[in-house]
This record gives C-alpha cells, sequence and structure tokens, in this order.
C-alpha cells in the first residue's frame, strides 16, 4: 500500500500536458529514408528490471540494448542504451505440405524474470517458439597442461612439466545459444506468448487455437482454446491476442476481431472454451459504418501491473476494462478519431489491417499507444489529459523536450497543426514500450529505435 | 446508383485484395482473409439494397445478357486453368505473379478490365499445359448460362467467381467441389424469369451468393 502511494506521487501527472516533460535520449537504426524490409522492427520488450530492452525484426533478428549503470546521484539522465548483443532468432522456412513459405519475422518477445547471471528470453515467429539464454563471458581458462592455446592437444611426449590453468579476464563477450524450440504445434499464425506467473509454463495463441507449454518440455502442449467451428464456412471470428494475468496463474484473457475479451481460468476444465467472463461493449449505433465491423477487432490486450484492469486497442481507440465489470470499459481513449471518415481510404491502403500495440506505465496511471504520422500517443488516466508527440530525427539532441502535437480534424488549422491529410500513413508506431520502473520508453518507427526519457533536473 | 458503384468499386477491390493476400510470404492470413470477406459481404449487402431501391424506383434496366458469354469464357478459363493446375507447380503460378505484381500498382478503380486481359493472355497458354481442363469447361458452361438465367449483374458475378478457384492454388480436387458446389447451387434455386418482380429478384441473388460467400470464406481459409 505504502510502496503504491509513493509511486503514484512520484509519478504524478505522468504524461499530462505541462506536468512530465519528455525528451528525446536516443534513436538507434538506419538513416536513410530507404528502408530495407528485414530492419523493419516488429516487437519491443523491456525485461523485467528495465536494463535490458529487446527489439525483433521481419528479418528474424533480435538485438538486444543495455542501460549503462550510471552513477544516479551525480548524472543528469539515466544511462543510455547501447547493444549487448544482436542474433539471428529465425530463418525462413519452407512448409513442402502446403507450399507455403514460414515468415521469419519476430512477432512476439517475452522476457523470463532473471534467475541466475543468464538472461532468458522467448521469441516467435509464425510458427516456433524458441527459449534464448543470453550469457556473458568476461573470463577464459588460460594456461591447460596438455593442450596448446588455440585447442589443439600437445604431443604427449613434449608435455615435461605440470601446470594447472587459470581463468584470465577477457573483453566482454554475449553468447546467445537457443536452449528450447518448441514447433508444430500451431497450424495458424502465432499472434502472441504469455509467460505465467508461475514462471514454469507460457501460452502462445494462433487464430484458433492456444496452447500451453511448460518451458522445460518441448514435445508436447496442452491445448487450452480451440475456436475452430467444426465447418470453417461458419467461422466469424478469430483470437487477436492473448495474455497470462499478472498474478493469477490459473487465469488468462484473450481477445477477438470481433471486439470481445474472453477471461478464462484454467481450474474450470482442460479445455478452456468457455469463458469465465465475457467482456463486450456494445456498439454504439451512431457510430455504425460499412467498416465498423473491422475496426472493432482488438490488436492487442494488456493487462496493469497491479493485474485489476485490462487494456484493449482497437483502429481507433484504447479501452481500460475493471476486470470486475464485464457490460463495459470502464475508461475509453480516442486515439485518432479524425480517422474515422476516412476509413474508406484507410481500406483502400491497408492501412485499415494496422495492428497497434498499447502499453502501460508502471504504476499503471499512463498508458500509451502509437498512431500514424510517427505521433504516439500518451493518457493519463488520473488527470485525464492526454499528449501526442512524435519520433522524428529533427528533434535529435539529447534533453530537448519533446513539443506536443495537434491533429486538425476540420476547419480552421491552426499554427503549428497539421491536417488529416497531409499525414504520412506509411509513418506509422506500431509497437512501443514503457520501462517497468521509470519514465523511459522505447517507441519503434518502422527501422529505427527512438529512447525518450522524462526530463530530470 | 452512386451506392451502387462504390459497393461494386469495394467489392472488386476486397476480391484484388484477397487475391493478392496469397501471393505474400507467409500464405493466407486468416484474420485478414475473414476481415476482407466481412467488407465483401457489406458491400454485397449494400449492393443489392441499393439495387432493390434503384429498381422499385426506376424501371428495370434490360438485362445486359449479350455480353455475359463473352466475358464469361475467357474469366472462367482463367479460373479453371489456375484450378486445373497440378499440385506442387510452384513454378507455374511464378509467371503469373509476375503478370499480377506489376499490375499492382494500379488504381483500384481499373480493377474491372484487368481480371479479363489477364484472363485471356493466361487461357491459351495454360489450357494446353493442363489435361484437366476438358473437364471443366463443361461445367463452366453451365454456370453461364445459370447466371444468365438468373438475371444476375454480370460484374457481380465476375468479381465474386474467380476468387474460389485462385485461391485454393495447388488443390485442383477441392476446386473441383468448389465448381460442382457452385455449379449445384446455381442450378437447384429455380430459374428465375427475368421479369420477376423486383422484390423476387433480389431473393434468388441472394441466395446464391450467399452460398457463394460461404464458398469463398471456405476456399480462403482452406489453408
Amino acid at each position: 500500500m505504502f510502496l503504491k502511494f509513493s509511486l503514484r506521487s512520484m509519478f504524478y501527472g505522468a504524461g499530462g500536458g505541462n506536468d512530465i516533460q519528455w525528451c528525446f535520449s536516443q534513436v538507434k537504426g538506419a538513416v536513410d529514408d530507404d528502408v530495407a524490409e528485414a530492419d523493419i522492427i516488429s516487437t519491443v520488450e523491456f525485461n523485467h528490471s528495465g536494463e535490458l530492452l529487446a527489439t525483433g525484426d521481419k528479418g528474424g533478428r533480435v538485438v538486444i540494448f543495455q542501460q549503462e549503470q550510471e552513477n544516479k546521484i551525480q548524472s543528469h539522465s539515466r544511462g543510455e542504451y547501447n547493444v549487448y548483443s544482436t542474433f539471428q532468432s529465425h530463418e525462413p522456412e519452407f512448409d513442402y505440405l502446403k507450399s507455403l513459405e514460414i515468415e521469419e519475422k519476430i512477432n512476439k518477445i517475452r522476457w523470463l524474470p532473471q534467475k541466475n547471471a543468464a538472461q532468458f528470453l522467448l521469441s516467435t515467429n509464425d510458427k516456433t517458439i524458441k527459449l534464448w539464454k543470453i550469457s556473458e563471458r568476461d573470463k577464459r581458462p588460460e594456461g591447460y597442461n596438455l593442450k596448446e592455446e588455440d585447442g589443439r592437444y600437445r604431443d604427449p611426449t613434449t608435455v615435461t612439466t605440470l601446470r594447472v590453468p587459470v581463468f584470465r579476464p577477457m573483453d566482454l563477450m554475449v553468447e546467445a545459444s537457443p536452449r528450447r524450440i518448441f514447433a508444430n504445434a500451431h497450424t495458424y499464425h502465432i499472434n502472441s506468448i504469455s509467460i505465467n506467473s508461475d514462471y514454469e509454463t507460457y501460452l502462445s495463441a494462433d487464430d484458433l487455437r492456444i496452447n500451453l507449454w511448460h518451458l522445460e518440455i518441448t514435445d508436447r502442449s496442452f491445448n487450452i482454446v480451440d475456436i475452430k467451428p467444426a465447418n470453417m464456412e461458419e467461422l466469424t471470428e478469430v483470437i487477436t491476442a492473448a495474455e497470462f494475468h499478472p498474478n493469477s496463474c490459473n487465469t488468462f484473457v484473450y481477445s477477438s476481431s470481433k471486439g470481445t475479451i474472453r477471461l478464462c481460468d484454467m481450474r474450470a476444465s482442460a479445455l478452456c472454451d468457455r469463458h469465465s467472463k465475457l467482456f463486450e461493449e456494445p456498439e454504439d449505433p451512431s457510430n455504425r459504418s460499412f467498416f465498423s465491423e473491422i475496426i472493432s477487432s482488438i490488436s492487442d490486450v494488456k493487462f496493469s501491473h497491479s493485474g485489476r484492469y485490462m487494456m484493449t486497442r482497437d483502429y481507433l481507440s484504447v479501452k481500460i476494462w475493471d476486470l470486475n465489470m464485464e457490460n463495459r470499459p470502464v475508461e475509453t481513449y480516442q486515439v485518432h478519431e479524425y480517422l474515422r471518415s476516412k476509413l474508406c481510404s484507410l481500406y483502400e491502403n491497408d492501412c485499415i489491417f494496422d495492428k497497434f500495440e498499447c502499453c502501460w506505465n508502471g504504476s499503471d496511471s499512463v498508458v500509451m499507444t502509437g498512431s500514424y504520422n510517427n505521433f504516439f500517443r500518451m493518457f493519463d488516466r488520473n488527470t485525464k489529459r492526454d499528449i501526442t508527440l512524435e519520433a522524428s530525427r529533427e528533434n535529435n539532441k539529447p534533453r530537448t523536450v519533446l513539443k506536443p502535437r495537434k491533429v486538425c480534424a476540420s476547419g480552421k488549422r491552426k499554427k503549428d497543426e497539421i491536417s488529416v491529410d497531409s499525414l504520412d500513413f506509411n509513418k506509422k508506431i506500431l509497437h512501443t514500450a514503457w520501462h517497468p520502473k521509470e519514465n523511459i520508453i522505447a517507441v519503434a518507427t518502422t527501422n529505427n529505435l527512438y529512447i525518450f526519457q522524462d526530463k530530470v533536473n | 446508383m452512386e451506392v451502387q458503384k462504390e459497393a461494386q468499386r469495394i467489392m472488386t477491390l476486397s476480391v484484388w485484395k484477397m487475391y493478392h493476400s496469397r501471393m505474400q510470404r507467409g500464405g493466407l492470413r486468416l484474420h485478414r482473409s475473414l476481415q476482407l470477406s466481412l467488407v465483401m459481404r457489406s458491400a454485397r449487402e449494400l449492393y443489392l439494397s441499393a439495387k432493390v431501391d434503384a429498381h422499385e424506383s426506376e424501371p428495370p434496366l434490360p438485362p445486359a445478357l449479350s455480353p455475359d458469354p463473352r466475358l464469361h469464357p475467357p474469366r472462367e478459363a482463367h479460373a479453371a486453368a489456375e484450378a486445373a493446375a497440378p499440385d506442387g507447380e510452384q513454378p507455374f503460378p511464378e509467371p503469373m505473379d509476375t503478370q499480377e505484381a506489376p499490375r499492382a500498382e494500379e488504381t483500384p478503380a481499373r480493377c474491372a478490365p484487368r481480371p479479363a486481359k489477364v484472363s485471356r493472355k493466361r487461357r491459351s497458354s495454360s489450357l494446353s499445359d493442363s489435361g484437366d481442363a476438358g473437364l471443366v469447361p463443361s461445367k463452366k458452361a453451365r454456370l453461364e448460362e445459370a447466371a444468365a438465367e438468373e438475371g444476375l449483374s454480370s460484374e457481380l458475378r465476375d468479381r465474386l467467381q474467380p476468387p474460389p478457384a485462385q485461391a485454393e492454388g495447388a488443390f485442383p480436387n477441392l476446386a473441383r467441389v468448389l465448381q460442382r458446389r457452385f455449379s449445384g447451387l446455381l442450378n437447384c434455386t429455380p430459374a428465375a424469369p427475368p421479369t420477376a418482380p423486383p422484390a423476387c429478384e433480389a431473393k434468388p441473388a441472394c441466395r446464391p451468393a450467399d452460398s457463394m460467400l460461404n464458398v469463398l470464406v471456405r476456399a480462403v481459409v482452406a489453408f
């Protein structure tokens, strides 16, 4: 209780207009506008301490950044994030039976809590999940009795003395090795993975099924949700995201393309086809349009750190749900309502299918999500204020405070406002992450990763 | 009329997107296909309701039957040729893809003439290759007659028919099942006389289109 109160006071007003000032900190990635498709960032995730930041890209690569440990008393800003490890997680594969190529794009990365010196993360593409161990090596044994320095065995006749190898320091080497490969369990494309609070099991969800795995066992998994109809012609909805509850190891939720969220309790039955709770908001008839079915599809669902709330993202809004109330969300925030009248054009250029993610800050007081034109939005749940910021190389100097942006929906455009028609829909921010403890955020544009911090006085 | 045109444009666009999504790496995506089929259904409903309104307010339009047989053979043959492509013949679809890809840049509004042109090109090359071609065209001929009898808009039919065959790709058996179901469904429904009152005309149009959509959904989720 006390901890929560002090955190709240520390972060009071975070995200609101004048209360917190976001500053540019760093940008990672290529500068040129010609984006190589393999470099497109597809997922961003902080680890549990916030010291490590992982990104996955369309080329199947994972890049991990580590925060420098600085003397916090005298530094003017928090440590910078520098590349810690880079490895190829997934390779393109070919399904010979279906004559289909399996993309190597990393859909999700989830960190395991740290148990020993090594770090572990799960990364997944459309079909296969891998558990990676990232470990440091900063010393090596030298002075073997029977081996040369390069590893070749010495001629035994030349060995005349006995010496014992000793560990000597070496340049830090970070190694990533795949420890488990969880394959062949999904017919459809994996959209989510989520580690259970028991730290032993995790779930993986595709369009129609959710499987439960044990981190140690790769050759089998349990199917816990199956919404595939007997007759595929009757298919009306698919699973879009799934997540375990942060505290209750028996509870998870999954969202659907129809805008509903189902909470399931694994204690109720082995197959959780029947939900314990169904969260659904009745459709506002005044908002009904030609495309209202597809924009109600939920693209992301995230539990709050407390476990009391969950947040969903659909195409135009972010909704906060209280787990105790199923019939409507407790809060709704419009991300870019000015796009509602442009849905037809957005359908033509495929933007209407973009899957935006959302995230909570450490104290669950502010939520963040991305938009177009490299804009991202933050909503302060306490002050009810929101802010729009831009991830752009123009605000390049560290500690430059970001200027709030505003989109002019219609009518006279004020100075510094941007009209809807001049928004660049190719510049979209789909993936954002918030440091679990501090006001540091990672925002991914198409191929760049921006890190922003709040102004530290 | 505007509503009809817009609905038609969106239907065409959706069909094109459905076809295009098949070409993507990673294969057909179930969620995307479902969303596209939802939009197609809404567009169809809009189109049909607008058509009913139009017919109620105006004298019935003369059914454009004569262009249909001309338009149909190349398109159906194209669909048939694709359907008849043997299993796993991956290189065969690829030349078609490269033909399609440059056209991908064109605006959707020009979708309408495009399939007809492409299908005429492919017809000569592909029919000679596939041994099964003899089986399918006769069914297609029946389809055309049924279509003409029903008095459905030619464009509506054209938009909706190619996808199922295209969508299944390397499974000729599935394609044949789809064709059979198609023609079966159309022949089952009583051939409404062209001079039927607008209300009746709307109904038979709805039923086969419904099944068409179901088959369409089934085809796209076949993977």
